[in-house]
């Protein structure tokens, strides 16, 4: 009797042993992309939440959304922060991606983001929410709206980014056609026509876009800033300093306009006008290299030869930063000054 | 009352004719100079290439042609046979070699009489000693000038500034680059330019660092750029070198023109050291603090305030530099305020100074050209060919841009870097040669004879150098004063004419010539003729 006992216990033993060994290699061919062993597996596994876990990404990484949401849901609602509910919240905004629940997706991946800032496979996920959000959405509203002036627009804006800035020009051109008095059209035209070329012909192209652009919304600071930018290079200094006090009297935090007035003071050797300015700029914005370069030349140019030292040692340390071909893509991209 | 007139007609726009022709052919300058792709470029040492120099070998009192070529063929010296002219006496005067040629300045580095040769190479750089206008000897090891090893030599000028009377070297570095290990195009962020892939740098390459090397006086020099502070900064892409006394203390101070990094400002602090100063003197960045690509460099008091002026071309999408010199070596970048902001879709290379009417104002011209012949691909305003840019000085601090009425010589095509400028036939016109990538040169002569009256002064040190380098000399004729400097290097790693060249405008006679020697002796003649070539020898001690 006693032998069979312990023959029994002995098979149960083995036995539990054979499944915990069946979910450690389940996890294992799991982790190592082999979906269809782990799945085999994780099946021959006693129940357990960890081996439902697993099954669940498992049938999520097969494509097996359907059999694994409620699982994958499930789990990431448990333990969010440890790394199984990384991998849980990534499987299941995989799942709600490929089924194109973007509006479940955004709040699991803000938790996730949350939870793990720094995680390439989060961020690489919230890349791809707001991609695939975008191509879709880009796909309907070609298929719902292919002849309104918005088509246009954004495909000039595509173009712009791939700095395509003839065929981006000719979509803005036909946007405005269809709709004159929307906003924002002709500004984009005007800085399309500065991408494009500086030539003495875009400039005064341009600067008709940012004049009609001031028709339609007399209170456009960046309109306003434009137009002087380009009546500076067009060499009427003067008239450029009136439509950048302009842009200053609408938006009185706009820092590119202030440091514009501040180089005409500058260039009028009016140093104490232009330091005021530019010292307000560099409040604004103590990462701007531009503002800080002007300032240390202007306290030069004062003779406050201490407070030109200090600027360059922050000039110094600014210029250090990595970070100045990026901001200059993403300046590229043409957006307006943010309001400050 | 005649005199106003005749001056104000010459200060009207579109009063006296500009047109410069390429009369290269017609000179024999017809041969190709080779270097890298001509449809493609694989390496950035594909791109940089190549100077061009103006200088009187044999002392005949014409100026001759010296082109550096890149691999594939020779750099060439051309003989002015004084009738409009040129002769290829390259291997006869012994200057036949091959290489990825770069820069060339010349100066009497052994105080003989004769003018020398200094040629950069990515390789090995080699000094010419001018054996009295009979042939050149390579005397780079005797003078112990040969380099440990590859590097990447571009600009050069030969300078004194110890002034102790013996022409020193400064020898600008580009970068560290070696066809084994460079990246190839597309291979990484660095190696693309509006989606094309092409090649590699100078962003992603490791720096290096400039060269300055003190002439002892017995014909070998020693390399002393660490205690002279040159080797300092080392994160600069340098290629043009362009000397001068920015702040009249007496001093040659050295200004480089670096690509996608700060330009470089070294002030002589006069016990044989040198500091970058670049910054806080307001030399090294655009208005907006930002690094430009800096290509070529030229100088001249444009503004006529006495005090020498920069002008630095650089690379398409940004605009080239004008900085004014607002006395004692600190400047300020007016560009846009003089008028030099529209030419952005250039890559500018070789540039100067020259009155082209003989007003008494000196004008600039600029060579241009892309670095990758694949941005012909794009179909944008952007070319590997492109023409030439000739700014008029209003005399009012402002420059016109009269290019496209300059002449055909002007609005030709080609992928220029080096060029030279020099009055080769002794008229009181300065022409211009331009050393062209894949292609002949261009010599640009203008095709009527410029109104003004002028002068040429070629000076000859005694106790100073013989080539008078770092002579500063003001001229006055009529009301007017004018300043310039002798200076070897310069333009893109190019030679000027060591003589210099005023115009007078209707002054019939020069009042004043004043020289400041190197030596420190002071010279002052007066009541000269114009429109003659005129030689200052300095007093003897």
């Amino acid at each position: 009797m006693m032998r069979v006992i312990s023959t029994a216990l002995l098979l149960t033993a083995l036995f539990a042993r054979a499944q915990d060994d069946a979910l450690q290699k389940g996890i294992a061919e799991f982790n190592h992309g082999q979906y269809a062993a782990a799945q085999a597996s994780l099946e021959r596994a006693p129940d357990s939440p960890q081996r439902r876990a697993f099954l669940a990404l498992t049938h999520a990484a097969t494509g097996h959304c359907d059999t694994a949401r409620e699982e994958l849901a499930a789990e990431f609602a448990k333990d969010r922060a440890s790394d199984l509910g990384r991998l849980t919240g990534l499987a299941l905004t995989q799942c709600m991606l490929a089924e194109g629940h973007y509006d479940e997706a955004i709040p699991v991946l803000a938790r996730l983001k949350a939870l793990h800032p720094d995680d390439a496979d989060v961020l690489y996920q919230n890349a791809r929410l707001y991609m695939k959000a975008w191509n879709d959405t880009l796909y309907e509203m070609f298929r719902k709206t292919p002849s309104s002036y918005r088509v246009n627009q954004i495909s000039a804006e595509i173009f712009e980014i791939q700095n395509r800035y003839p065929e981006a020009i000719s979509e803005y051109r036909k946007a405005i056609e269809k709709a004159p008095a929307a906003l924002n059209l002709h500004f984009r035209q005007g800085r399309a026509l500065l991408l494009e070329s500086h030539s003495p012909e875009n400039l005064e192209l341009a600067r008709h876009e940012f004049e009609a652009e001031l028709a339609l919304n007399p209170a456009d600071a960046a309109a306003e800033y434009e137009t002087g930018q380009i009546l500076l290079a067009s060499q009427s200094p003067q008239e450029a300093v009136k439509h950048f006090e302009r842009a200053v009297a609408i938006t009185p935090n706009f820092a590119e306009a202030l440091q514009a007035l501040a180089k005409a003071h500058l260039d009028a050797k009016q140093y104490p006008e232009a330091i005021v300015l530019l010292q307000n700029v560099v409040r604004l914005q103590p990462a701007n290299e531009s503002a800080h370069y002007s300032l240390m030349l202007a306290y030069r140019n004062a003779g406050r030869a201490a407070d030109a030292a200090r600027e360059q040692a922050e000039l110094d340390k600014l210029q250090k930063s990595p970070q100045g071909e990026f901001t200059d893509f993403l300046k590229k991209l043409g957006e307006k000054a943010p309001k400050q | 009352m005649i005199r106003p007139i005749a001056v104000a007609a010459l200060f009207c726009a579109g009063a006296t004719a500009v047109n410069f022709r390429n009369v290269a052919p017609e000179a024999g300058l017809t041969d190709s100079i080779p270097n890298g792709g001509a449809q493609s470029k694989k390496y950035i040492i594909e791109t940089t290439g190549s100077g061009a120099a103006f200088l009187d070998y044999d002392n005949d009192g014409l100026l001759d042609i010296f082109l550096v070529s890149g691999p594939g063929g020779t750099n060439r010296l051309y003989h002015n046979l004084g009738n409009g002219k040129f002769a290829d006496v390259t291997k006869e005067m012994g200057l036949e070699h091959t290489g990825w040629g770069q820069g060339v300045c010349a100066g009497d580095f052994d105080n003989d009489g004769y003018t020398d040769l200094f040629v950069t190479y990515w390789g090995a750089n080699v000094l010419y000693r001018n054996r009295g206008g009979r042939g050149f000897e390579d005397v780079t090891a005797k003078a112990g000038l040969k380099q440990d090893r590859v590097r990447y030599n571009t600009g050069c000028a030969f300078l004194d500034y110890d002034n102790d009377g013996h022409l020193d070297l400064f020898v600008a570095n580009y970068l560290k680059f070696d066809f084994a290990s460079a990246p190839k195009p597309g291979e990484n962020s660095y190696c693309w330019y509006r989606d094309l892939p092409v090649a590699c740098g100078p962003r992603g390459l490791p720096f290096d660092c400039n060269i300055l090397y003190h002439n002892n006086g017995d014909g070998t020099f020693n390399d002393v750029s660490e205690a002279s502070g040159i080797a300092k900064p080392d994160h600069n892409y340098a290629l043009s070198v362009l000397t001068g006394d920015f702040n009249h203390d007496g001093l040659t101070d050295i200004y480089v023109a670096a690509d996608r990094t700060a330009s470089i400002l070294y002030i002589n602090h006069g016990d044989g050291t040198f500091k970058d100063e670049a910054l806080p003197r307001g030399a090294a960045f655009d208005d907006n603090g930002k690094a430009l690509s800096g290509m070529g460099v030229a100088a001249a008091d444009y503004d006529g305030d006495g005090w020498t002026d920069i002008f630095r071309s650089n690379f398409s999408d940004e605009r080239e530099t004008l900085y004014h010199n607002r006395g004692k070596a600190e400047f300020d970048d007016v560009t846009l305020a003089a008028g030099m902001a529209l030419n952005t879709r250039f890559v500018g290379w070789g540039c100067g100074f020259l009155d082209i009417e003989n007003r008494g104002w000196k004008d600039l011209l600029l060579v241009n050209g892309h670095v990758f012949p694949e941005v012909d691909r794009l179909g944008i305003d952007v070319h590997f060919k492109d023409r030439a840019i000739v700014y008029r000085n209003t005399g009012t601090g402002k420059f016109v841009d009269i290019s496209e009425s300059s002449g055909p010589g002007i609005l030709e095509k080609h992928s220029a870097r080096g060029a030279a400028f020099g009055d080769y036939d002794n008229d009181g016109a300065v022409e211009v040669l331009i050393n062209n990538q894949n292609e002949a040169p261009t010599l640009l002569k203008q095709s009527t004879k410029p109104a003004g009256n002028w002068v040429l002064l070629k000076l000859v040190g005694v106790k100073s150098n013989r080539s008078a380098i770092g002579a500063r000399v003001r001229v006055t004729a009529g009301d007017r004063t004018q300043s310039d400097e002798v200076r070897s290097g310069g333009s893109y790693l190019s030679q000027n004419d060591l003589r210099l060249h005023f115009g007078v405008g209707t002054a019939r006679r020069i009042n004043r010539v004043e020289i400041d020697w190197p030596s420190g002796a002071h010279q002052v003649e007066t009541d000269l003729e114009v429109n003659r070539v005129l030689t200052v020898t300095e007093p003897r001690p």
